[in-house]
């Protein structure tokens, strides 16, 4: 019975909303850049035949799986052209980035972010990456959380308030759980690699194109570091889980994954890669570390309003 | 880790590759493509952004692929063009994308997906006669390597003739 208290307690903390702050307002500018960066490119990345293929083989895994491929063929009855609708869906991606930024219409916003990031990740197939991933797990869990948050504009002018605020610890503890496995089997694999002990993978990512932004010419003079950054890299991933709850090493370590990430992203040009990371890292543990002692949202389910 | 060198011995790569069967087993991916209970799971892992791991570059930094467009004109010209997008962000997402044609054991996928950058060089250059896509893997130095003068070089793989008489390339292996 006392485990089972304790678990409960784990999995349900009393939590503000500052979290959820950081988690909106960082996949908010998220979303709102991915449309930005990919507005040239979006009707050649998404349009054709590799999108066809993509949808084919995503319909293998199951048939409710969102593609903008179920809106081009609702379109196409309504003799609306593909291009149109590849349009619309850049635009509503960008507008629900910007809202929730702002915080209008959170929940609406996020799903509707979700909905179309996804879509455009899995008709993408074979040119979504990493990022992707991450950008969909974070939309996920923010869609799930009891949004509007505080500083939302939901919350201040229209007076909304999230029905179901007990969740918002659970929805931490389930994202900070995430990260944990997340960044454990990623440094685990990487000990077990051969070229992360002595630097080697370290230079190959750094001179592979297209993430060779540094002159190799400059990466030489500072070779007797790189192996030195490739087992920081391993300690730092393969330490997160051990390191981040303890409120000794949680701003050490909260510090160096970012700080890695910036890295990365500036180094490897993978901006937004970097910048969902570390928006899920300091969601997840951030607040505690930077604010002001808060009150927890304490409102009874029955009190909230929707 | 079934696939890549480990500082692990060699024996363990067995066992990697048992243990990935059994991980394949957990999202029910023995089941029947039908199943209600694999389309659950797949459908929700897909949802959710958590079908596949993100390594990081984990256990080892793979090497890339190149693709070049060998353009042939009606008047007997020949020449060369990269895939080219206009955005960063874009031009990640080709370098994903090659690195997919380059890794699939399929042939026919390859095929279709190397099709598809054929044609945007078409619908650039519609006076062409034929194209062909050569890919090449890309192979990188060591740090002593580079300092010995070595750069990184470029080994061929594929190419695939495109016209726009016949609907299916003709493929030349190295």
């Amino acid at each position: 019975m006392r485990v089972k208290t304790r678990v409960a307690e784990f999995l349900f903390p009393i939590e503000t909303d500052s979290w959820l702050t950081v988690l909106r307002l960082g996949l908010g500018l998220q979303v709102t850049l991915y449309a930005l960066s990919l507005r040239t490119d979006w009707a050649y990345l998404f349009s054709g035949t590799a999108r066809k293929v993509a949808e084919a083989l995503l319909s293998l895994q199951g048939h409710f799986i969102p593609s903008l491929g179920w809106f081009v063929a609702l379109a196409a009855r309504l003799d609306v052209p593909e291009e149109t609708v590849l349009l619309l869906a850049w635009l509503g991606l960008f507008v629900s980035g910007c809202a929730l930024l702002v915080g209008v219409g959170c929940r609406f916003s996020a799903i509707a972010a979700w909905v179309l990031h996804l879509c455009a990740a899995k008709s993408g197939g074979f040119l979504s990456y990493g990022m992707d991933n991450f950008m969909t797990i974070g939309l996920f869990y923010l869609m799930l959380s009891p949004l509007p948050d505080r500083l939302s504009l939901d919350w201040r002018l229209r007076n909304l308030r999230p029905k179901n605020p007990q969740l918002l610890g659970f929805w931490r503890r389930v994202l900070q759980l995430h990260l944990c496995i997340i960044y454990f089997f990623s440094g685990l694999t990487k000990w077990l690699g051969s070229g992360w002990w002595d630097g080697s993978n370290v230079w190959r990512a750094l001179i592979r194109p297209p993430f060779n932004v540094i002159d190799p010419e400059i990466l030489v003079r500072w070779k007797d570091f790189l192996p030195l950054a490739g087992i920081l890299v391993c300690l730092l991933e393969s330490g997160y889980p051990f390191f981040i709850w303890s409120s000794r090493t949680r701003k050490i370590w909260l510090l160096g994954v970012c700080a890695m990430h910036l890295l990365i992203g500036v180094a490897m040009r993978m901006y937004l890669f970097s910048l969902v990371m570390i928006v899920l890292n300091v969601a997840a543990f951030g607040p505690d570390l930077f604010r002001r002692k808060r009150q927890p949202i304490m409102l009874q389910p029955e009190a909230a309003t929707s | 880790m079934a696939e890549g060198p480990t500082i692990l011995p060699l024996s363990f790569k067995n066992f990697s590759h048992k243990a990935q069967e059994l991980i394949s087993i957990a999202p029910a991916e023995q089941l029947s493509p039908s199943n209600p209970v694999r389309e659950s799971v797949n459908t929700y892992v897909q949802l959710a952004g958590i079908e596949s791991g993100s390594g990081y570059f984990a256990p080892n930094v793979p090497s890339g692929y190149t693709l070049v467009f060998e353009l042939h004109y009606r008047d007997g010209r020949v020449e060369y063009e990269l895939p080219t997008v206009r955005s960063a962000a874009a031009e990640l997402r080709i370098a994903g994308l090659l690195d997919d044609i380059g890794r699939t054991p399929y042939d026919e996928l390859r095929e279709i997906l190397l099709k598809t950058l054929a044609q945007s060089i078409w619908r650039k250059h519609p006076e062409l006669q034929s194209v062909r896509a050569i890919l090449g893997s890309l192979t990188l130095p060591s740090v002593r390597e580079f300092e010995q003068g070595k750069r990184e070089s470029y080994e061929f793989l594929y190419a695939y003739d495109f016209s726009l008489q016949n609907a299916s390339a003709k493929k030349n292996d190295h």
